[in-house]
């Protein structure tokens, strides 16, 4: 949940990139960890919990500083979660207090499964914490398209964004950085939109 | 890089002896020894309706959790952990780079003792995996490489025939 401080003046904010297991989801974070053009103190430290080969054991997270809203530190946390079927309790503790999600979708046509059954998991996860993708924005991100066996992007949009309401969905090369802020600018700019609207009904 | 050396069944053996013995004396409930990753390489004891994947895979998470606080506090390293319950407590033991021994114990029993007789247990695995990669030092296992836990591609129903 948004956490708004009117006394320090700072908005916090949480984005939670969930997807298949070896994804591309950590590639996103580290993408914008290395190439995010903000002031050097409005990047935090990509702090990752893996294990020896790399695939992540906890998550990453990522801390991102702007004032986007004038008079206000808007403060972004950037999670991802692991994708290993073992790891589903751990996935349910990253996504408390979600406020944003990026599905990092895997194109190749052999992980088609993978994405669906990650993305039917995500929506199983969050019914656990009371919550759903009608009120979370979400994005979804076609990653891995570099890849000669990558599917079209019709079919990725035909399983998975096929519900009532479609989502903006982004193609992605995460590892070569395609994509990847194309997708975090989408994300960000939805969750301050509802902000904003929330405010302004409660204003009201 | 793997996590573990490869091991054969006569490690398995030793470990599970070890652990055995240790639930035994110690009178923990349930001993678990986990890879890097949390994956269940062997345990002993009494699980009864306990989800030790899961137990495995939190066991990692907190582990590594700590071990990052440890750092931005400026210290070397964690070896131990606890997790003082009412009912049950758990203490997790670090076995080098190799994984955790992850112990389930009644409160009752106090975690000096549980601690005192784990820390002979690492010792003995530890030895036993080192071992394990002298005789094969190329070589290795990562279970998380294998995605144990998820069995959907083991076997797959043949398509029917005309």
């Amino acid at each position: 949940m948004a956490l708004i401080n009117q006394a320090t003046k700072e908005i916090q904010l949480k984005i939670v990139y969930y997807g298949p297991p070896q994804g591309g989801k950590t590639s996103n974070l580290e993408k914008v960890h290395a190439e995010v053009e903000v002031a050097p103190d409005s990047r935090g430290k990509l702090t990752s919990l893996a294990t020896n080969s790399d695939r992540t054991l906890f998550f990453d997270f990522l801390p991102l500083e702007t004032t986007v809203i004038r008079g206000f530190k808007t403060k972004f946390q950037l999670f991802t979660v692991p994708g290993q079927v073992i790891y589903n309790t751990t996935r349910q503790l990253v996504l408390r207090g979600v406020d944003g999600l990026v599905f990092v979708a895997d194109s190749q046509y052999e992980k088609m499964e993978e994405n669906v059954q990650t993305f039917a998991n995500m929506i199983q996860n969050l019914e656990t914490l009371n919550q759903s993708l009608d009120n979370i924005p979400y994005v979804l991100q076609y990653n891995k398209r570099d890849l000669p066996n990558a599917a079209p992007v019709d079919y990725l949009e035909y399983l998975l964004n096929n519900r009532d309401t479609q989502v903006p969905s982004f193609a992605s090369s995460a590892i070569k950085g395609d994509g990847v802020f194309e997708t975090l600018n989408m994300i960000t700019r939805m969750l301050l939109h509802k902000l904003l609207t929330e405010s302004g009904r409660k204003a009201a | 890089m793997f996590t573990l050396p490869l091991l054969i069944s006569e490690d398995i053996d030793v470990m599970d002896a070890a652990l055995g013995d240790f639930v035994a004396v110690s009178g923990s409930r349930l001993a678990l020894f986990i890879d890097g990753g949390g994956f269940i390489v062997t345990k002993q004891g009494d699980a009864g309706e306990m989800d030790t994947a899961t137990l495995g895979a939190l066991a990692a998470n907190s582990f590594a959790a700590t071990q990052a606080i440890s750092k931005i506090i400026e210290d070397q390293s964690v070896t131990s952990l606890y997790q003082e319950g009412n009912e049950n407590s758990l203490l997790i033991l670090s076995v080098g780079d190799f994984g955790f021994l992850a112990v389930v114990f009644p409160a009752e029993i106090g975690v000096g003792s549980v601690k005192y007789y784990g820390q002979e247990v690492v010792t003995h695995i530890s030895r036993q995996l080192t071992a394990a990669r002298a005789r094969s030092p190329e070589d290795g296992l990562d279970l998380s490489v294998l995605n144990i836990a998820d069995a959907t591609p083991l076997f797959r129903r043949r398509a029917a025939t005309p």
